[in-house]
């Protein structure tokens, strides 16, 4: 069940306030991890919605997120649209194709679901790929950052599309956790722990677990439509597997079913891919390395690791833990 | 937590920025190319002969060069995000690389608006130096085109009437073969199919060849790079197609970085490009030698593009470039003999004009060597839309 | 050209072909899982370290020392991947193991890019196979033959094991109900054991015999493994019929997918998949009904 412990509003509170306070130090590199971090926090906090609390363990979340950046790039580009109805029409695709996935896979369940979640993600990514209306491989430029001139922001400078991109992911995080505390939500929960008892109680299962997956595929489509506002320009890299399998990698790393642990995941991820790929070209390897550790620890990622060494302690200095097990 | 990575962050971005302060009279070079991912031997060898040239020619230049490497990942997302971050953290005063198409679509915007000069040392897509054309960008490479354009003539020349022709699913594979079609129709001579395997996603092309033997064509005509052409050259030889449908291609096929790995099935293909490491004039007995002795390798058509952007880079630096504006003007008027024979750039395109060379695989004492055939003589691509501006910063 | 009978037999060759490569490979992975109830993403890996061993050894000891030596050398990686991760992630649910096994694919590419180096590793047809032979009035390589007899061979091995043999009797007991297999007095850790070597050393057969086909590059094993696991799904996890099944499947849509339908052929599979999940959530050819 969804809950929010005060460790875990401390440690989004300091999130949100070091995160603002790191947008006016950093320069622009550091902005642009910044963007990149937020981009896939938006992504794993849609994945954790249904892999995390619904036991929906997806590897087409990349291919969603892909689907949501070419689509607004396109509506952008080819229709003319300007950004907000770009993104809103992105994010209805993407939804909407989360919804049909959502329900043909409702019956599957454990490994079947991963598989056929993978099979949905690599026919998008196949299809982009070989599209030329898309660019095939080449990709696609051209995707427009919105303009908010009219309230005197420049979305174009790396600082105001930084901050742009934290209240997007808060926004997000808001979602789930509605999303979880409502009706849906519940029964969400309540289908990853007994589905048949669901049944009984006439839950018409296939409808609630889609529901929860298009709104975890709005989620992907959103952080797509910011992936593509960010570079300005996609490939269908976009939707391969591997980004899904990453997104995976990183809520687990963060903490499965915790919504913050994997915003905590992805900073860790993208700050660790930087310094290691900087030192040597095969940090690939050495996140692989860290993958296996943290899940041969048996521990729920980062914050379930704190939180279970501080449910066999007092829970007096939250913040100090916090710091030492980084 | 939260404060580490900060500090991890912190640390990462004042470390980048003391190396910016350096030295601001040097020339900073950017080099972008892809250590990682499917090309990372195609980037190893322009990085190594990079390095070389700079070596070769830099030292009496009276500067030093200051050289910042990022990693494409053959992904052209990545690509752009390092580049911007070359042009606006490193503020590098030229970048040398690129060695995917698509990369280079990616960062031609940013460069051209950012008004950084780029060497481009592999790249090949036609419209960069075409309809996208940019007074920055600089091709020391190839284009698609014109590796392929003169063979269209030259097999018609050989009594070769009927192609069939095979090629990845891509931009530059669907380039490549237009303009060899093009130039092949044109003198006379008909294609009888075609086929597009999709790219990197085909490993066995026994289905394509299958077709190509149907087809009753007297040649294949092929472009592949990488993985695909050891095993599309093995797999054609193989079904025992080699002596009755000669196998000919785009240069790429055969190139000296893979026809090891090919072995005896890459004997008697004939393909056509820019650079063989058997050329027989001085610069390339020199270059050969000199990349041997420094990586215990046959330098490849790659090794020659990198070692050729460092003596371009050294050129327009003798020329009196010192900054971005400068670089930006000098680099499209630099001319030399190297290992490639004579070497100048179009005006009208920022690419360069080479002489392509035809060549048979051949067995040789220490392995396959390539046999040159024939030179075919230097000519400048087509416009194609491209109006060059005058660099303006 | 199409009308040509000669052009079909060669395409059910290749597609014949293409079918056995990936039966060795899926039928060790299939067979895995429905013992162990085990996911290894890594298999592809395992695949692609067969293939450079062999092309590594096939410059010292000739093709056949490689053909040889790399099922054994994969085996033995896996033994030590069977005690280092694999047995302690047995009942940790088909996440931990997914994850694991996806952190395994990186290390192994990477590996393979230290030792192997980024340039692809080509290697000659061993002597005996090189050229062609005329089967139904066309020529088709026959090293390609080859492939498709030894799969055939062991499928065929495979289903007198599972069939008439001791060992197969008590793998079927496992796959059906461990547990009760366990309460039988069948030591059922040794036999997992015995199935996951076998399986891998089946995949460093299949690396082995593609090597001469196809390049061996590092991320090979990343190539092959969607393939393998549309095979298995479609076919049903854990049925040996299932991964023959599969593999025919994917091998047929595949080629005449590439040579009739070029503008649909990737997207094609990937339908046939999902259709398959839908009207049969379990495959179709499911070990347990």
């Amino acid at each position: 069940m969804f809950q929010h412990t005060p460790l875990r509003l401390t440690t989004l509170a300091l999130l949100a306030a070091g995160s603002l306070a790191y947008t006016f130090a950093a320069g622009f590199f550091g902005l642009e991890i910044l963007a990149e971090i937020a981009i896939l926090a938006i992504l794993v906090i849609a994945l954790d919605l249904v892999a995390g609390f619904g036991g929906m363990v997806s590897l087409c979340h990349g291919a969603l997120l892909g689907v949501g950046a070419y689509a607004f790039t396109v509506a952008a580009t080819e229709a003319g649209l300007s950004a907000a109805p770009a993104m809103a029409l992105a994010i209805a695709l993407s939804a909407a194709l989360a919804f049909a996935i959502g329900a043909v896979c409702a019956r599957s369940t454990g490994i079947y679901f991963i598989m056929a979640t993978l099979a949905f993600g690599q026919m998008g990514y196949s299809f982009v790929f070989q599209s030329p209306l898309f660019g095939g491989d080449d990709g696609l430029a051209g995707a427009p950052r919105p303009d908010l001139g009219a309230i005197g922001i420049d979305l174009t400078d790396s600082r105001a599309f930084a901050i742009y991109a934290i209240l997007l992911v808060a926004v997000t995080y808001l979602v789930a956790a509605a999303t979880l505390r409502s009706g849906l939500g519940r029964s969400l929960v309540g289908l990853h722990h007994n589905e048949k008892r669901l049944r009984a109680l006439g839950l018409t299962v296939w409808r609630a677990k889609a529901t929860a997956f298009a709104i975890s595929g709005a989620l992907a489509g959103l952080a797509g439509c910011l992936a593509a506002q960010h570079t300005q320009y996609i490939s269908p890299g976009l939707l391969s597997w591997t980004v899904s399998g990453e997104a995976l990698v990183v809520v687990i790393l963060g903490g499965l079913g915790t919504l913050v642990g994997p915003i905590l995941g992805a900073i860790l991820f993208v700050v660790l891919k930087h310094e290691i790929s900087a030192l040597t070209p095969y940090w690939h390897a050495i996140v692989g390395l860290i993958l296996i550790a943290v899940v041969m620890s048996r521990a729920n990622g980062v914050v379930g690791f704190v939180e279970a060494r501080l449910a066999t302690r007092k829970p007096q200095p939250l913040v100090k833990e916090a710091k030492a097990d980084a | 937590m939260k404060s580490t990575i900060k500090a991890a962050l912190a640390g990462l971005v004042t470390s980048t920025a003391m190396l910016t302060a350096a030295q601001a009279e040097d020339i900073k070079v950017g080099i972008l190319l892809p250590y990682s991912g499917v090309y990372a031997a195609l980037g190893q060898d322009i990085d190594d002969a990079f390095a070389l040239g700079l070596e070769t020619y830099g030292t009496d230049s009276g500067v030093t060069f200051e050289i910042v490497r990022e990693d494409t990942e053959v992904k052209p997302p990545v690509g752009l995000a390092k580049t911007k971050k070359l042009i606006l953290q490193d503020e590098v005063d030229v970048m040398v690389g690129v060695v995917s198409s698509g990369v280079l679509g990616a960062i031609r915007d940013t460069v051209d608006g950012a008004g950084v000069p780029l060497i481009v040392a592999n790249a090949g897509n036609d419209e960069a130096t075409g309809e996208a054309c940019s007074p920055y960008i600089t091709r020391i490479s190839f284009s698609n085109q014109q590796v392929n354009r003169p063979m269209g003539q030259w097999m018609v020349d050989q009594g070769v009437k009927k192609v069939f022709t095979i090629a990845p699913d891509y931009a530059a594979g669907r380039q490549m073969i237009d303009a060899f079609t093009t130039a092949f129709t044109a003198a006379g001579g008909e294609v009888v199919g075609q086929e597009w395997p999709a790219f990197q996603k085909t490993q066995d092309f026994g289905p394509f060849l299958a077709n190509a033997k149907a087809s009753g064509a007297d040649a294949v005509y092929v472009f592949f790079a990488g993985g695909e052409a050891i095993s599309f050259v093995k797999q054609y030889d193989s079904f025992g197609m080699k002596a009755e449908m000669p196998l000919y291609g785009s240069g790429f096929l055969t190139s000296a970085l893979y026809v090891e790995a090919q072995g005896p099935a890459a004997e008697g293909v004939i393909t056509a490009l820019h650079y063989v490491p058997t050329l027989d004039n001085p610069e390339n007995a020199a270059f050969v030698a000199a990349f041997k002795a420094k990586t215990g390798r046959i330098p490849s058509e790659y090794a020659v593009q990198g070692y050729d952007s460092a003596r371009a880079l050294v050129e327009a630096v003798k020329a009196g470039a010192t900054d971005r504006a400068t670089l930006a003007t000098a680099l499209p008027k630099v001319a030399f003999t190297g290992p490639r024979g004579d070497l100048k750039m179009d005006p009208a395109t920022n690419n360069v004009v080479q002489p392509i060379h035809v060549y048979e695989t051949v067995a040789g004492p220490d392995g396959l060597t390539q046999k040159v055939l024939a030179t075919l003589p230097a000519e400048a691509d087509p416009v194609n839309g491209c109006a060059m501006p005058a660099a303006t910063n | 050209m199409t009308a040509d009978l000669g052009f079909w037999v060669l395409q059910m060759l290749n597609a014949l072909q293409l079918s056995m490569l990936l039966f060795l490979l899926s039928v060790g992975l299939t067979v895995i899982f429905g013992l162990m109830h085990f996911v290894n993403l890594a298999h592809g890996s395992l695949y692609a370290f067969g293939a450079y061993v062999a092309a590594s050894l096939a410059g010292v000891l000739g093709y056949w020392g490689g053909f040889f030596l790399a099922p054994l050398a994969v085996a033995a990686m896996g033994a030590a991947l069977y005690f280092t991760l694999i047995r302690s992630q047995r009942r940790a649910g088909p996440m931990a193991q997914v994850l694991i096994t996806f952190g395994l694919i990186f290390v192994a590419v990477d590996a393979t890019r230290l030792v192997w180096g980024d340039l692809p590793i080509g290697i000659a047809v061993p002597a005996v196979f090189e050229g062609q032979l005329s089967l139904l009035g066309v020529e088709y390589p026959i090293y390609r033959l080859f492939i498709i007899t030894l799969g055939l061979a062991v499928l065929g091995v495979l289903t007198l094991i599972l069939s008439r043999t001791q060992i197969g009797a008590m793998i079927r007991a496992g796959v059906d109900n461990d547990q009760m297999a366990a309460c039988l007095g069948i030591n059922v850790e040794r036999m997992f054991f015995l199935v996951f070597v076998v399986g891998c050393a089946l995949a460093g057969l299949a690396g082995a015999v593609a090597a001469p086909v196809l390049s061996v590059t590092p991320d090979m094993g990343l190539q092959i493994l969607i393939p393998t696991l549309i095979v298995i799904v479609i076919g049903g996890l854990g049925s040996l019929k299932g991964a023959v099944a599969g593999s025919l499947i994917f091998g047929f849509v595949q080629t005449f997918g590439a040579v009739l339908l070029p503008t649909l052929s990737s997207v094609l599979i990937y339908a046939l998949l999902a259709a398959v999940l839908v009207a049969r959530p379990q495959g179709l050819l499911p070990a347990k009904g």
